[in-house]
């Protein structure tokens, strides 16, 4: 089945095409990469698809769903998660605080609910303990280590039951002990049936995570397909090596 | 620490009761109830402001408007008070509503001016639509209790003000522990993150804003009650609505009593200086004056340096990779 797809997405600040008529598929289930050099256009995709900015053209589906021009928080309702490039969390919120800020529906009996609402305090326990962070419950945001708050920020992200995750940068300024960890995490949530796509600089973690690797140059996809094959692309080589 | 969180209030509760009671004149029991006035219209700006981090200046014309309307109920159309000041209140809060739609698309700086537009407009129109609200000469009000002598019917407001001030805070204290509180403060933390997690925040931000105007104008429709006499000058100005922002401030806005504590502080100095300094413009100037330094130095407030934990971090110091080490064989 299709999880996401995108026909002819375009996107022009002043007269550069940040994104440039993209039309990209993504099956149910996959762990999709996508790479390209800096200013390819990665985030501003990221950023269309979730409605953050508005596309000058094009029209994204979500499981067959036209959600081209919903609002963010429509986007999250319809099953679409994100984390952000320079992780973000609300600094001034306490850890428990931050994971009960998402809202899965706008249904009045939710939202008048208390903070200290059982079965939600316990589904964010449940996550912070599969982050390793449930010892931080009470602490502040702005007090974790940057590392910490990406954990909780993918936390906080799951909280709101997203099947598709767009993960931006997960590994970007945190150690080898974590990148390792988190990659791990990011498995065993695929095994258990949501799709991810990932934007990532660090080719290793690309190559052996990924099913499936889409290649961004100038705004627009050059190719795509298994790490393997796209490893050996031409196009793709030129495209980082400029050779 | 919990007899103290929960003692004290109950104490203050005892006190600001017997109050009328214990003061010698009538005077001063003018004096409590404008300052309980501002409490409740802080604690309401609260509602806005310390939640969500939109500042309003332009708060004033809820309470202009929430005025003018009971006070144009009662006169123009007979109706008895407590109808007008519940129908003025509600029409407001509708108003404020549709305001809110426009004014919460803007953010920070931008917010604060539209703010000010608003109170401004709504003094222009009200002084310009001589036939109905009389323009600058005002608009007089009977009073609802004209059995009562003046220092009586201060003190009927004063306890209908502290009723209203109760029912802020209850309010206030309410929301705090709601998700929806959760949502509004995501908002003053970071609005767009908030939006990507599912939280609907203009929505959010326009019933916040609402919400905040309904007792603003439910402590006008009182004030025109009590006063008798509405000048759109004085209560459509800017200063009431400082005002609600200095004690919010200066209190603390991240805490439930934090506008009350400001507005204890505030009013009675307003009502000093004005005894002091008779009828000057100092005291605007000294308002500003304060505004400026809680915000340069005590951005905080009062009760968040009070209840500020030990010192030093709130966790103990370990690292990502620290726990990680621990976790992992």
């Amino acid at each position: 089945m299709t999880s996401l797809r995108t026909e002819g997405l375009t996107k022009a600040f002043g007269g550069v095409r940040a994104v440039d008529g993209v039309t990209v598929e993504l099956r149910d289930g996959l762990i999709n990469g996508l790479i390209g050099p800096n200013g390819s256009g990665k985030t501003t995709f990221f950023n269309i698809v979730t409605g953050m900015i508005r596309a000058d053209a094009g029209r994204v589906l979500y499981r067959d769903r036209d959600i081209t021009r919903h609002a963010p928080h429509r986007v999250a309702h319809a099953g679409i998660g994100r984390t952000f490039q320079l992780c973000r969390v609300f600094p001034r919120l306490t850890v428990l605080e931050n994971m009960l800020v998402a809202v899965r529906r706008t249904r009045l009996r939710e939202l008048l609910a208390g903070l200290r609402d059982k079965g939600e305090v316990e589904r964010a326990r449940h996550w912070l303990r599969r982050m390793g962070i449930e010892h931080l419950e009470d602490a502040e945001a702005r007090d974790l280590s940057y590392g910490q708050q990406k954990l909780l920020e993918l936390a906080a992200v799951l909280m709101a039951e997203p099947d598709l995750i767009l993960l931006d940068e997960p590994a970007g300024g945190v150690n080898p002990a974590l990148i390792d960890r988190i990659a791990g995490l990011v498995r065993d949530l695929n095994a258990e049936g949501r799709t991810f796509l990932v934007v990532e600089h660090n080719m290793e973690l690309v190559m052996g995570m990924c099913d499936h690797v889409i290649v961004f140059d100038r705004g627009a996809p050059i190719a795509e397909g298994p790490p393997s094959v796209v490893r050996e692309d031409p196009r793709v080589l030129e495209a980082y090596l400029g050779v | 620490m919990r007899i103290a969180s929960r003692g004290i209030p109950l104490l203050l509760a005892a006190l600001a009761i017997a109050y009328p009671w214990l003061v010698p004149n009538y005077y001063l029991v003018y004096a409590g109830a404008l300052t309980v006035m501002y409490a409740a219209m802080a604690t309401s700006w609260n509602l806005l402001g310390g939640f969500t981090g939109y500042v309003s200046l332009g708060h004033s014309a809820f309470f202009g408007l929430g005025a003018y309307g009971t006070g144009l109920l009662v006169t123009r159309l007979d109706v008895p008070w407590v109808v007008a000041l519940v129908v003025s209140a509600v029409l407001v809060t509708a108003f404020a509503a549709g305001v809110g739609v426009a004014a919460v698309r803007v953010r920070g700086a931008s917010f604060v001016i539209v703010s000010i537009a608003l109170v401004s407009m709504m003094n222009l129109v009200v002084q310009g639509w001589r036939s109905l609200t009389g323009g600058s000469t005002g608009l007089q009000v009977p009073s609802p209790f004209p059995g009562l002598h003046r220092g009586q019917t201060h003190m009927v407001f004063f306890y209908l003000f502290l009723a209203l001030l109760a029912l802020a805070l209850l309010v206030w204290w309410y929301v705090s522990r709601s998700r929806f509180g959760a949502g509004l403060r995501a908002i003053r933390e970071d609005e767009d993150k908030a939006e990507s997690l599912g939280v609907p925040t203009g929505a959010y931000k326009v019933t916040a804003f609402s919400l905040s105007a309904l007792f603003v104008a439910l402590a006008g429709g009182l004030y025109a009650l009590w006063f008798g006499s509405l000048d759109p000058i004085f209560v459509f100005s800017i200063l009431i609505g400082s005002y609600m922002v200095l004690m919010s401030l200066l209190g603390g806005v991240r805490h439930l009593f934090g506008p009350l504590l400001g507005a204890l502080i505030v009013a009675p100095a307003g009502e000093y200086f004005l005894i002091a300094l008779g009828e000057t413009q100092i005291h605007l100037t000294a308002t500003g004056l304060v505004l400026v330094l809680v915000v340069l130095f005590m951005p905080d407030g009062i009760l968040a340096r009070l209840t500020r934990r030990r010192a030093g971090p709130s966790i103990h110091d370990q690292s990502a990779d620290q726990r990680l080490q621990e976790v992992t064989p």
